[in-house]
């Protein structure tokens, strides 16, 4: 496990590059996000351990990075100001562009993975905003009306993107859609219904709304999306039964979920973070040769739903943990996390699942 | 300076939002607006008038129902043929008074295809109602629902509401509890409880002088739809037409110690007297209930959201500690805080009984029944439920606060609680 240390600052996103193995994006802010400058490191993965190549200074908190798919020395931040900087590594201390629209806190950046010219951010201000990095103004504005914490363009489609937010609500825009009085909007699925009763199996027990903090679409299967949020259980839905509620339910966490990733190599697996300083390794259950016997025959928790379990967890970090990802290249595993212990971790998570 | 302000309330909000986080809790969810909340569109009560002299005492319970439920047409513009369920509570009408609550439906306008039903939980009847129609809505069974309360006590009260207990229930302790007198039953659990005469009195007294005040100012005014019936002059014995606009129970001029003075009902050594009991009264109550998305698509009007109701058991002889039972558990599972709540509506069914509930559950004094409750303007059984939902409403509105909870005692031993958010 490699370890490094973003003094004064308390991590809130980290991700790794999507053009190199070694180098890592970190969005931090100092005073726990609360009051305060932000800082964007961009470190690097040396035989000597983890050195930083550079870092960014900004006035407001920071909360979330993401990489620009189509150059490797630009990245993204998303600033407690309301702000949106882009970055370039190759230049010093100042963004070269900044997009302010957003009135409140920017919770979240993404990157259309696809078309690779725009990307999107979601707000505190119960907006989702699209834009060209070319553009000064956003080319579109999607509104939630609840504060949402993310929102991620489909790895699968250009014009499709999805968000979650405080109402517990998962919703699909669908850019090709007719502009209209739905703002896109194509579909609008509650995180906190429980899943539907089978014939034979005791009906599932009701569940409060609860604040949604983060959801991410699977890599393989393109039609899958895993939530997360306040009441500690990661669900996965599949879009085409939006009425059927979710496919997998995972508890486990003690406290509330802050991100979940797919792994961008198995089809079945996610990693978490969550405010109980724990990362955990899931699958959803929907592999073939996970072994159901096994989780049969263990006292389980009555929220398991969809033959899911966790396969092991790292409980490293020594304060709330707010950032995982996946390494993309090499060997199926690596990734990295950080959190308020102002630690960034780069680990393997083979190593974590115990004889799985 | 104003900008070291707005960045001090700002590390505040970013604060509290990691603390929901935490907390799970619930305060910041229950505020969110989300497309398949239950959200009431109308919310309104008939005056509440003294039984067996009062406004309505020669008023059918149904007749009153029907006065509610056109009211509520009237005032939120609702379509009723949009309307697919009403569910009635009420206590003393015969056979639940489920004919003539469904004729009455008809009569004021809804069409044929409204169903309706009535239901009988003693004193949550009407919550129960609004409560059951919530639930409808949610599983999908209706769109459009009305809880109600109608309730006549001048013409249902006595002996006949309740039949003989067979030798089967009578040989059966706890089952046999379930006959004593309220106001015995009270008067026990007063002395047990240890709530002594002079904090009910005042506890009653403040009853009253909220009332006075509320209705002076014109608080009640917004949920209240004024009934025109026919009523006999007891002096003359002439049937008249009268207009009824005002809870007619609530009285000037008491005072803890004129309380103190009233001969006990019960007991020759007893704390329970008319006073500071709830009265027996006559009234009809209808709540509009349906999802915040088929309130946006017809454009009605918002008031506030159903969140969540617990109905609790508790031994027949403690039938008044029912809310200190039932307010746990509902604000379990909302995950809210006692704190959290802004107004508490608490039905007044005896003083001790709400004293002991509020001193249980340790609420602050300022923050209950604001506009007084059932012992200064009444407590028609069935229509409680549905008549705390308006008074609560409005309050709420017009002190700019969210969050509410409405509970009562049930008679035969139970409790009833309800979560309630105000939008505005």
């Amino acid at each position: 496990m490699l370890e490094f240390r973003t003094q004064g600052f308390n991590g809130y996103s980290v991700k790794y590059s999507p053009f190199f193995d070694s180098r890592l994006a970190v969005a931090a802010s100092a005073n726990y996000g609360l009051v305060g400058n932000g800082r964007l490191y961009i470190l690097n993965l040396t035989p000597n351990g983890i050195v930083a190549e550079k870092w960014f200074d900004t006035q407001d908190s920071l909360y979330d990075t993401a990489w620009s798919e189509t150059n490797e020395n630009q990245l993204l931040a998303a600033s407690g100001d309301g702000s949106i900087k882009l970055f370039d590594i190759t230049l010093s201390d100042f963004p070269i562009a900044t997009w302010q629209e957003h009135a409140r806190e920017v919770f979240s950046v993404h990157w259309n993975l696809i078309s690779k010219d725009t990307f999107l951010s979601s707000s505190w201000d119960g907006t989702i905003k699209i834009w060209n990095p070319n553009s000064n103004a956003s080319l579109t504005t999607l509104p939630t009306h609840s504060c949402t914490y993310s929102a991620e363009f489909s790895p699968h489609s250009p014009s499709v993107l999805s968000s979650v937010s405080s109402d517990s609500q998962l919703r699909i825009f669908d850019l090709r859609t007719p502009a209209s009085a739905s703002n896109h909007l194509t579909l609008n699925v509650p995180i906190h219904q429980p899943p539907k009763p089978r014939m034979g199996a005791a009906a599932s027990v009701g569940i409060p709304p609860s604040e949604a903090l983060t959801h991410d679409w699977n890599k393989y299967r393109d039609t899958i999306i895993a939530t997360a949020g306040v009441d500690r259980l990661i669900r996965t839905f599949d879009i085409r039964a939006p009425g059927a509620g979710p496919i997998a339910v995972l508890p486990g966490h003690d406290y509330a979920v802050r991100r979940v990733t797919w792994s961008p190599h198995l089809s079945d697996m996610l990693l978490s973070a969550s405010y109980d300083m724990t990362c955990r390794v899931w699958t959803d259950g929907s592999a073939m040769g996970v072994d159901q016997q096994n989780t049969m025959h263990q006292p389980q928790d009555p929220m398991f739903y969809g033959g899911g379990k966790e396969m092991g967890r790292m409980g490293r970090h020594t304060e709330f943990v707010t950032g995982v990802d996946w390494c993309l290249f090499g060997a199926e595993g690596w990734c990295a996390s950080t959190g308020w212990d102002e630690r960034v971790l780069v680990w393997d998570c083979r190593a974590v699942m115990q004889g799985q | 300076m104003a900008n070291q302000t707005g960045k001090s309330s700002q590390a505040q909000e970013r604060l509290s939002q990691v603390s929901s986080h935490l907390s799970g809790s619930g305060k910041q969810a229950l505020l969110e607006k989300r497309p398949d909340d239950i959200v009431v569109t109308c919310a309104l009560r008939t005056p509440i008038t003294k039984g067996g002299k009062g406004g309505f005492k020669d008023t059918q319970s149904s007749d009153l129902l029907y006065g509610a439920l056109k009211a509520l047409i009237a005032r939120s513009g609702i379509d009723p043929n949009l309307v697919e369920d009403i569910a009635v509570g009420s206590v003393l009408a015969p056979g639940g008074g489920a004919t003539e609550f469904r004729a009455a439906a008809l009569a004021a306008g809804f069409p044929v295809t409204t169903s309706c039903k009535s239901l009988n939980r003693q004193c949550s009847s009407s919550l129960q109602a609004c409560v059951d129609i919530a639930n409808a809505i949610k599983s999908g069974m209706i769109e459009i629902g009305i809880g109600a309360g109608a309730e006549s006590m001048s013409t249902q009260y006595g002996p006949q509401a309740v039949s003989e207990f067979s030798e089967l229930l009578e040989s059966h302790q706890e089952a046999a509890n379930c006959k004593v007198p309220m106001g015995v039953l009270s008067e026990q659990m007063a002395k047990a409880k240890k709530i002594p005469r002079s904090e009910q009195d005042k506890f009653a007294a403040a009853s009253f002088h909220k009332a006075v005040k509320a209705q002076k100012e014109g608080l009640f005014d917004e949920e209240i739809a004024p009934q025109t019936v026919k009523w006999t002059d007891p002096k003359t014995d002439e049937e008249k037409e009268i207009t009824v606009s005002k809870d007619d129970g609530v009285r000037e001029g008491i005072t803890a110690e004129s309380l103190g003075k009233i001969r006990p009902a019960f007991a020759k050594d007893g704390t329970i007297h008319a006073g500071n009991a709830s009265q027996i009264s006559d009234g009809a109550a209808a709540v509009l209930l349906m999802k915040r998305s088929t309130a946006e698509r017809l454009g009605q009007k918002i008031l506030g959201k159903f969140v969540q109701a617990s109905v609790v058991g508790v031994p027949p002889l403690l039938m008044g500690v029912g809310p200190a039972a039932a307010i746990p558990v509902v604000l379990q599972k909302t995950g809210l805080q006692t704190g959290d709540v802004d107004i508490w509506e608490i039905n007044e069914a005896f003083a001790s009984q709400c004293l002991f509930c509020i001193q249980e559950l340790g609420i602050p004094m300022e923050k209950i029944n604001p506009k007084g409750g059932a012992i200064a303007f009444g407590h028609p059984l069935g229509v409680t439920g549905a008549r705390q939902v308006s008074t609560l409403l409005t309050e709420l509105k017009r002190t700019k606060q969210r969050i509410g909870v409405t509970s009562m005692c049930v008679g035969t031993g139970m409790g009833m609680a309800s979560v309630w958010v105000a939008e505005y």
